[in-house]
């Protein structure tokens, strides 16, 4: 969609609630997002930006993983998994609320906050939580723009919210005074993990996190992310999948199957991967640790069955050393305890 | 179950209760809020609530000086009221607090307290 149309996301969202709808709004761009609205009012949001419920009750221990597993195996279908975990024993209905209001408060900051993604209302869909609370619609939209007002009074630098997040490798004052949760930003800080990142694996509020990331950067103790032209409009950058050391967005270089290289790079790997036949038996045989005494393999025997003659000849009789005076002083000894 | 307004309702039946809210102080938002707010502004309430608690929690000594200490309320009193702050306490990641303003005349600050305390206990109690 155009950006005029992605401007109205705010009255799109207006309309919705105005006129009691049930559905979600899908927000595309970066960090993008969904909020799911029943009966014009707000049940929840989620954003790949910020950790949904699912990922804060897990990550703090609260709840097991197999226990949130199966709450959705059960609930999902019929959109009352939220429902279920209290019904279940499982959270208070006081937990429940408390946590779904603040990851829907947090994941709403990211779907809503950049007014030029494209959005789409798609009518009836339903959250597999549920409806637990119900928000105004207006109250969430006041409550982006504040949050956007607020992170701005603290240091005004949106890239800080979606560059990854590098420590300075040396504090600018002789004495640095940190939070509890400012410490863990920065021993989790590798240079490669993003805000989104970061909040994911502590399981923290993706806002508290970049508010907290901004007030590190303007206190001097992570570097301030440089300019890049070729960043594009991309507000938040996705967290990257554990193990892949090379970002998503980078192009990937891609190596065209004629070239003459794959002569030599190709080859190598190949025979590594399906070696021929008949190098395996060299390989088996141990030939290369000659110097290490193995014990030829024995044929299976019965239980009790004797050793073959080849082995049992090493072997010395068991009864061989029996001291026969020995014997005879047990049995006078014994004789005399009668 | 107590839910989030249950828990506010109950909130409102301290003696000299006039108005209670759950406040998130990392934002200043009030995520949830009953009865009457000083200057009759729940929001402004919830933002000033926000940097009392932030200035107790991080700004002092007060709760660091043993570890695993943890800030409970904080009471303010004034000629006219009472403004209590309960933390709540939640394993996963929140900073909620629980606030309540009573009236300085009829409010009790100690049995106030005690039930703020119950309140914000069984709101998360498994």
């Amino acid at each position: 969609m155009t950006p005029t149309k992605a401007a109205s996301l705010g009255s799109l969202l207006t309309q919705v609630a105005g006129e009691r709808q049930t559905g979600a709004l899908v927000v595309g761009g970066h960090p993008g997002g969904a909020v799911y609205v029943f009966e014009g009012r707000i049940i929840y949001a989620e954003s790949p930006a910020a950790p949904g419920v699912g990922a804060m009750l897990t990550s703090s221990g609260r709840l097991a993983g197999r226990t949130w597993q199966n709450a959705l195996d059960l609930g999902s279908s019929t959109a009352r998994v939220g429902r279920l975990l209290v019904e279940q024993g499982h959270l208070t209905q006081g937990e429940m609320e408390l946590c779904i209001l603040t990851a829907t408060y947090d994941a709403a900051y990211f779907v809503l906050c950049s007014p030029s993604a494209p959005v789409k209302f798609m009518p009836g869909a339903m959250h597999w939580l549920g409806p637990v609370v119900h928000i105004d619609a207006a109250a969430v939209d006041r409550e982006v723009h504040r949050r956007v007002r607020l992170l701005d009074e603290i240091l005004p630098n949106p890239r800080i919210d979606s560059a990854a997040v590098i420590p300075v490798t040396r504090a600018p004052r002789e004495r640095v005074v940190l939070t509890a949760f400012q410490w863990e930003l920065l021993v989790h800080a590798d240079g490669q993990r993003t805000p989104a990142d970061l909040a994911l694996l502590l399981g923290r509020a993706g806002f508290a996190t970049i508010q907290e990331l901004r007030r590190l950067a303007a206190q001097g103790l992570i570097e301030v992310p440089e300019v890049r032209v070729t960043d594009g409009p991309g507000f938040v950058r996705l967290p990257q999948p554990r193990g892949v050391s090379v970002p998503l967005g980078r192009p990937v270089v891609e190596i065209p199957p004629a070239l003459p290289v794959p002569v030599i790079n190709g080859a190598e790997p190949a025979t590594a991967r399906n070696p021929p036949p008949n190098s395996e038996p060299p390989a088996a045989a141990g030939d290369n640790n000659a110097g290490v005494y193995r014990p030829p393999r024995l044929a299976r025997r019965k239980p009790g069955a004797k050793l073959p003659k080849e082995m049992a000849t090493d072997n010395p009789p068991v009864h061989q050393g029996t001291d026969e005076v020995l014997l005879k002083r047990i049995r006078t000894a014994l004789r005399a305890l009668r | 179950m107590p839910g989030v307004d249950h828990c506010l309702q109950e909130a409102m039946t301290i003696p000299g209760a006039v108005g209670a809210s759950i406040v998130d102080y990392t934002t200043g938002f009030p995520v949830a809020t009953t009865g009457a707010a000083p200057n009759s502004d729940h929001e402004a309430a919830a933002a000033g609530t926000a940097e009392v608690v932030q200035a107790a929690n991080s700004r002092s000594l007060f709760v660091s000086a043993i570890p695993h200490d943890l800030l409970e309320d904080l009471i303010i009193t004034t000629a006219g009221g009472y403004h209590l702050l309960r933390i709540v306490q939640t394993e996963f990641d929140s900073r909620l607090v629980l606030y309540v303003w009573l009236d300085r005349v009829r409010g009790n600050l100690a049995v106030a307290r005690r039930q703020m305390q119950r309140l914000a206990d069984e709101l998360v109690a498994t």
